[in-house]
């Protein structure tokens, strides 16, 4: 507990705490990493379900490349918020909730990325079963991490 | 105005939303799910647009505006439940109020591509480069979009109250 204490009271954990800009340029920055990440993400599984099927698979690869810059910015901010309040955080069910649903949304993407890079020249329309069901997945595991995410603010 | 927001606190909608515990949290979820979807599908229609990954014939970013209107939707049934729980803690806001004038931006901007350059852009090539008036368009779509998505996150720390 020492580290994550050392953490809130370190001269950054306090900017962030108690400027006036701190945390409300954090959470700012959260929810457009976040937009950036859950959207494209989100579309990315739409398209390997057969949607928007003009769309070639290697450009919508492209795209998840600039979600995962979304992704760092929520990793950046993220880490910030949690120097704010770090004992608070890994005490909190739904925080540490959400930290698994971003955990497997992340890995599944990233799984996808590579799946689409290595073998989707030879998909149809829609990508094989298997893919799909990742599909499925990552729109529910961003979905969660969502919702829970949302909902720390008001389950503490 | 102030009978417009006295009218909206009587209505059952503000019951609804104010009467419940679960509601507001609830209608937050939605609001950040909808702009999930408008902010993902929106990025890759306007940097097509602009110019990046021209492989994607221009045709097929427009079968994501259905994502986009659905996302566009839900927030704004979700943001007019905010309205209608607590109508005085947004009008009161300036932050509120740039937000809305974002909206209204991005409104017009779309309007204006819909109606104006994409009939353009059919005589285009699949694959061929956009020109100045959709790059543009696409550009100011983007600052629009995440403007309303900054100001509406930073709404509850600038001026007062919000969600």
């Amino acid at each position: 507990m020492s580290f994550l204490q050392s953490l809130e009271d370190s001269a950054f954990g306090v900017w962030v705490s108690t400027s006036l800009v701190g945390y409300p340029l954090m959470i700012t920055l959260h929810a457009i990493g976040m937009a950036v990440m859950v959207g494209l993400s989100v579309a990315l599984d739409l398209r390997l379900l057969g949607w928007f099927a003009g769309i070639p698979y290697t450009a919508i690869n492209r795209f998840l490349s600039i979600a995962w810059i979304g992704f760092t910015i929520n990793l950046l901010s993220g880490t910030a918020l949690f120097c704010m309040q770090a004992t608070m955080y890994v005490q909190d069910g739904t925080f540490l909730l959400k930290m698994l649903f971003v955990l497997l949304g992340a890995v599944t993407a990233a799984f996808l990325q590579v799946a689409l890079n290595r073998n989707s020249g030879s998909w149809g329309t829609a990508a094989p079963a298997g893919i799909r069901l990742l599909a499925v997945l990552s729109i529910v595991f961003w979905t969660a991490g969502m919702v829970t995410g949302r909902l720390i603010a008001y389950l503490v | 105005m102030d009978s417009v927001y006295d009218w909206m606190v009587q209505t059952p909608i503000n019951e609804l939303v104010m009467g419940y515990p679960w509601t507001w949290p609830a209608l937050e979820t939605f609001h950040f799910l909808g702009l999930c979807l408008l902010i993902g599908s929106v990025l890759i229609m306007d940097l097509r647009l602009i110019g990046f990954q021209s492989t994607i014939p221009l045709r097929a970013v427009h079968a994501l505006m259905p994502v986009a209107i659905v996302g566009f939707a839900v927030n704004l049934i979700t943001g007019l439940g905010f309205l209608f729980g607590d109508p005085h803690l947004y009008v009161i806001n300036y932050a509120f109020w740039v937000k809305m004038g974002l909206v209204f931006l991005a409104g017009i901007n779309f309007l204006f591509f819909y109606f104006k350059v994409e009939p353009r852009l059919e005589a285009l090539g699949p694959h061929e480069a956009t020109p100045a008036i959709a790059k543009t368009v696409g550009a100011l779509s983007l600052v629009f979009w995440f403007g309303v998505l900054a100001y509406g996150r930073l709404l509850p720390y600038l001026g007062t109250g919000g969600g």
